[in-house]
């Protein structure tokens, strides 16, 4: 059943010029992206002396750059993708269709959010030329590159479940649009409101339920056992919400 | 069993407002029941309450003997339903949308049960088209294809010739009497004409509430008081004293170009025809017509909706 709705998301998705707007617009600023920091770290290199050239990382100075900067093109990108995805069919009234078949609404919110990863993980494809790039111009160091696309990858999940929902409770794509902005927004600033709080315990806490600290973590190579639980307790509780708020509209 | 569907006392309150209140009807297995009700009344509200899309506030739904609720997934499949706004992908092909239909419904052999459906609704010519570009019409009829691509045995259609150009609202009618044979249908309208022509219950709601509710020959011989007669009689002739035959009293007169036509309303019941004849002619009068009026479906439901506002 999964599977059949998850078809039908994603056949929605491509037969909508808005994916192939998204997919083109994402290459294109990520491409900018790559190729200004491949610029600046190359320039960093000839302007050293060759003794001191080796501090300078390519991993840190490119590869993670990219994919904190990734990060925050999806805080614009995600909420577009998620959007739609039941504001439109509260509008249409088409989710009439799901509450008169035996579809569990757990599942629909489940395909719904794989639909959006699917076309967050095309997305991510293209970036895959990037390494080739590298590879091609003789750099062998990718260290870290897979964690960083986990971490990416973990991030985008996050996002989809907090757009989802934001999509679930408004019959209004730009509002559901807006809220979901709003919200990854929000996440930034409490990840920023621990770093600069004095008061340790509330520092600790505001760093753990802001999602930075978990995905610098990530993206660093550490994929500890606290992050893990991080991702999967706030898919899950949106998840749950969503399903919670499309209950309430049903009975 | 004998009552598909079992309402009793159902109400529905919005906030500061009350939808349906204390509704209670039955729907009798193989019959088309029609629910009739001007706008607003309540009948869509009540449809949805039916199909468990939407909560009720008090009192109890009963679908094939089972408590309508959210989480019954068995009735799901047993009811059909094509809601005001047909609830249509307008992205996806028709083909395409039926089959998800099915396949949400677990249909076992889903492409025949497809191609048997676009076969039925004539959609063989648009079954690769996008549902956004279709006409009214085909929209409507892929929107009773979804209601029926899965055989539920109880279909609700809630208002389904609505808008629809006359040749495509015949053959839907047509279309909906054939599906009776086999199924229950729960039929909304507000065209009175169709109701008479395909329904043998009906239910009238106004403002949320039972008007009228049982066998349609019943509801027409309650709701007749005393016999109507048409009678007309030669031009320039005029009526006779008709008092030996009880009270009576005049409700219409005109002048047509064959006749004098007169519409009486006589308090008793008793059929009169053959000796109110014998009386008209022994007058020496012409007889031209003379027929026993039944109230239509139209003098119900204004007297129902309008005479108790």
């Amino acid at each position: 059943m999964i599977l059949t709705l998850w078809k039908k998301e994603v056949q929605s998705y491509y037969s909508s010029p808005l994916a192939y707007v998204l997919i083109g617009l994402f290459s294109l600023i990520s491409g900018i992206i790559f190729f200004n920091l491949l610029v600046s770290y190359t320039d960093n290199i000839q302007a050293m002396p060759n003794d001191y050239s080796q501090t300078i990382s390519f991993i840190e100075e490119v590869v993670l750059q990219f994919f904190a900067q990734v990060n925050f093109l999806f805080l614009l990108f995600i909420p577009l993708i998620t959007m739609k995805l039941f504001s439109e069919e509260q509008r249409q009234q088409t989710l009439d269709l799901y509450w008169l078949s035996p579809v569990r609404e757990w599942k629909l919110v489940l395909a719904k959010g794989l639909s959006a990863l699917t076309l967050v993980m095309s997305m991510l494809l293209i970036t895959g030329v990037f390494p080739l790039v590298i590879w091609g111009i003789g750099i062998r160091d990718f260290n870290l590159l897979g964690t960083a696309y986990i971490a990416v990858i973990l991030n985008a999940c996050a996002y989809i479940a907090l757009g989802l929902f934001c999509s679930s409770i408004s019959g209004n794509q730009i509002i559901a649009a807006l809220l979901a902005v709003l919200g990854i927004m929000f996440l930034w600033m409490i990840s920023w409101g621990g770093h600069l709080n004095s008061n340790f315990v509330i520092a600790e806490i505001f760093t753990y339920i802001g999602i930075t600290s978990h995905f610098e973590r990530v993206l660093r190579g550490v994929l500890g056992t606290q992050d893990m639980i991080y991702y999967a307790s706030f898919i899950l509780i949106f998840g749950v919400l969503t399903v919670k708020s499309l209950g309430r509209r049903n009975w | 069993m004998d009552k598909i569907l079992v309402v009793d006392r159902v109400s529905k309150e919005y906030p500061g407002r009350m939808a349906v209140s204390q509704l209670s009807f039955e729907v009798k297995k193989g019959s088309i029941h029609g629910f009739l009700g001007p706008n607003g009344a309540g009948k869509s509200t009540t449809m949805k309450m039916i199909a468990g899309i939407l909560p009720h506030s008090e009192g109890s739904i009963q679908l094939f003997g089972q408590k309508v609720g959210p989480d019954n997934m068995e009735l799901r499949d047993k009811l059909g339903l094509l809601p005001e706004n047909a609830p249509l992908y307008l992205d996806m092909k028709v083909h395409s949308y039926l089959e998800y239909v099915a396949k949400l419904h677990q249909v076992k052999h889903v492409k025949d049960q497809v191609e048997k459906v676009i076969q039925d609704l004539n959609l063989k010519d648009v079954a690769g088209r996008l549902i956004g570009n279709l006409s009214k019409g085909y929209k409507q009829r892929v929107g009773l294809a979804q209601a029926i691509v899965y055989d539920a045995p109880f279909l609700m259609l809630d208002e389904p010739t609505n808008g629809l150009d006359p040749q495509t609202m015949v053959e839907l009618r047509d279309f909906i009497k054939k599906l009776s044979v086999e199924k229950t249908i729960l039929f909304s309208s507000h065209v009175l004409s169709e109701v008479e022509q395909l329904c043998d219950h009906i239910t009238i709601i106004h403002k949320g509430r039972i008007r009228a509710s049982g066998d349609l020959k019943e509801i027409h011989r309650k709701f007749r008081q005393g016999l109507v007669i048409r009678l007309g009689l030669g031009i320039g002739e005029s009526l006779p004293d008709l008092s030996s035959f009880g009270k009576y009293e005049i409700n219409h007169h005109s002048t047509l170009t064959s006749e004098e036509q007169f519409m009486l309303t006589f308090e008793s019941e008793s059929d009169i025809r053959f000796e109110l004849a014998k009386f008209i002619l022994s007058k020496g009068l012409k007889l031209m017509t003379l027929h026993v009026e039944s109230p239509e479906l139209e003098d119900i439901f204004l007297h129902m909706t309008e005479t108790r506002r």
